[in-house]
């Protein structure tokens, strides 16, 4: 696994990919879909796709893959190992979405949530696989959110292909198993080796699982947070453990969509308040109320001061 | 969760983000330095900031650019103040004019040095030290001259045919600028491909515009001046109060409510969220369990 693409600029999305295996553009085969690193605060999300040929199923069963999270590490790499040897017949793709990423989509102004993004990567993945030639037949996929919904809408989007969509099928079917060891892999490599792209002097590697509820992360989170600047790009700022730190140690910062309540956003808003419409309504007390800015000054939002 | 985030209130900087000429800060020959100086602003005769240039020879108004939400990144600092200041030359005669004005109602000719004085902004003498300010007088004011000193007058007539030339030369730069200067054009950024304005527009923004410089009664002069009608639009701030139209007949309901007023009538009044649930509210839910499908029955997987 080459994660070079990723790390020259992992502030992205990236596609990693193995070769296309002959067989699986000629036999009607089956993939599987799986996710590492959807609740950490630290680093990307990884989604992984695995694919063989239908008749090869057994064979995968005897390459022993299961469940990611009963494996240890080394057990892990092993797997993915001996995955990578069977390309004649198993063939992989990976997008590995930065925490940047995840950050930028959730915070945007029109919020992408972390659902939305899963889906859309697994449904990407899928159709790169289509686009690649492979004779989809079978889909396997580990929900996220509700499985009948997700099922739907994914039958939907592939209507020659029967998609089953279940809780836990990464321990169900073994297609599933090996598309969460790469996924998972791939996510272990980057956090380890990442690449921090500000200069924050000496970094310490030491932030644990990246869970919010690993005291190693917390202490990390805390101890690397700028005051102006929050966290770097490793960092998924839209997780609620990041936000409560920044709101109560580092300096705020308001945006134009932030909510805001009373009087002093109506004005914000230019609109009035229903108390000036009761007030008496004389006019003229104030020297600048008679006078109007020409429009030439306010549509730039140009004003007159009279200090600095 | 997110908190309500309180507003600090703004405080003094000592540095700015500021766009202005070469000329300002050349001080060629001279010992002092550019200055900021509060002067009375012609058309609010309120105090107002303007620049004086190296040895008080070129008069510079201050404008600043100022929306919410912006901040500045200067070199390795955060500066919270996301003005941008804009210093650019103006004519002093502008700020000249008003104290010619009042004087001119005593109708004496009055030397300069005595006319434009001003308790409140004793700055205000320095602008006669102004490259053109002494010579540029004529186009507001009658001259005399009495052996070696120079008397003036006030003249209204004069100040408007110097105004109408403002204006005129304004017109030409609003058109090389493709400002659009229609009514109902609210959008800096929205260009209409044909220019259809007609010359009244223009006359009439640039007149806009000038009077942003003049005091108000020698706005509606100027506009009498330029021949342009006074627009009689309703003032934007306010709608138009809503009164009911009084007739003779006795006043009947228009529709009868009466029959749906049953129980429903004591409902309670929308209650007001709190922060976290409008951080909820403006979220992304899509594809998302609701809190309530954990807790139902569960249903069999079965589907067909």
């Amino acid at each position: 696994m080459d994660l070079g693409p990723f790390e020259t600029d992992n502030s992205v999305s990236c596609r990693l990919a193995s070769q296309i295996p002959d067989v699986c553009k000629v036999e009607d085969c089956c993939l599987g879909i799986d996710e590492a690193g959807r609740g950490p605060v630290l680093g990307p999300m990884v989604y992984g796709i695995c694919f063989c040929p239908v008749s090869n199923k057994k064979d995968l069963k005897d390459l022993k893959v299961a469940d990611s999270k009963t494996l240890r590490e080394a057990e892990r790499e092993d797997l993915f190992q001996k995955l990578d040897e069977a390309s004649d017949f198993v063939g992989w793709a990976l997008q590995i979405l930065s925490p940047n990423t995840i950050s930028t989509s959730m915070l945007q102004r029109t919020k992408y949530n972390l659902n939305a993004l899963s889906h859309d990567t697994a449904i990407g993945l899928v159709q790169y696989a289509l686009d690649s030639g492979v004779q989809l037949k079978e889909v396997y996929v580990d929900t996220v959110g509700p499985a009948e919904k997700y099922e739907e809408k994914l039958s939907k989007l592939f209507p020659d292909i029967e998609v089953t969509v279940r809780p836990k099928a990464d321990s169900l079917f073994p297609i599933v198993s090996a598309a969460s060891i790469c996924a998972k892999v791939a996510r272990d490599r980057v956090v380890k080796g990442w690449n921090f792209a500000e200069d924050m002097g000496e970094v310490d590697a030491d932030y644990g699982s990246g869970y919010p509820n690993d005291p190693k992360t917390k202490a990390w989170l805390l101890k690397f947070l700028d005051p102006v600047f929050g966290y770097p790009q490793f960092v998924r700022f839209s997780w609620s453990t990041a936000q409560t730190l920044m709101d109560s140690k580092a300096v705020t910062v308001h945006w134009d969509d932030d909510e805001e309540d009373g009087e002093k956003a109506a004005q914000r808003q230019h609109n009035r308040s229903m108390l000036s419409f009761l007030s008496a309504s004389t006019g003229g007390n104030d020297q600048n109320s008679t006078h109007q800015t020409h429009r030439f000054l306010t549509e730039r939002r140009l004003k007159s001061l009279s200090t600095l | 969760m997110a908190s309500m985030k309180k507003r600090a209130p703004r405080e003094q900087n000592d540095s700015w983000v500021v766009i202005a000429a070469d000329s300002v800060v050349d001080t060629h020959e001279t010992d002092s330095e550019p200055a900021f100086v509060r002067l009375r602003n012609p058309s609010t005769d309120a105090t107002c900031l303007y620049m004086l240039g190296a040895g008080d020879v070129q008069l510079y108004e201050v404008k600043a650019f100022e929306e919410d939400f912006h901040s500045w990144f200067v070199g390795q600092t955060v500066q919270r103040d996301g003005r941008l200041l804009f210093i650019t030359p103006m004519d002093p005669l502008y700020l000249m004019l008003p104290y010619l004005n009042k004087a001119g109602k005593e109708g004496k000719f009055q030397p300069v040095d005595q006319i434009v004085m001003d308790e409140e902004f004793p700055a205000c003498s320095r602008l006669l030290s102004c490259t053109h300010s002494l010579a540029s007088l004529h186009h507001i004011a009658e001259e005399k001259e009495v052996g070696s000193l120079k008397f003036h007058r006030y003249s209204q007539e004069k100040t408007m045919s110097w105004l109408k030339k403002k204006v005129e030369r304004t017109v030409v730069a609003l058109r090389k600028k493709n400002i659009s200067v229609g009514e109902g054009v609210k959008s800096t950024t929205y260009v209409r491909v044909k220019s259809e304005y007609q010359e009244e527009d223009y006359l009439r923004y640039a007149h806009g515009l000038i009077s942003e410089y003049i005091s108000e009664d020698l706005s509606k002069a100027l506009l009498k001046h330029l021949q342009l009608p006074e627009l009689t639009s309703p003032k934007e701030t306010e709608p138009p109060s809503k009164k009911r139209k009084l007739s003779d007949k006795p006043v009947e309901a228009g529709d009868d409510y009466t029959k749906f007023n049953s129980v429903d009538f004591s409902r309670k009044p929308p209650k007001k969220m709190t922060a976290a649930q409008k951080t909820l509210a403006k979220a992304d839910k899509t594809g998302m369990k609701t809190m309530s499908s954990f807790f139902s029955p569960k249903v069999k997987a079965e589907k067909k």
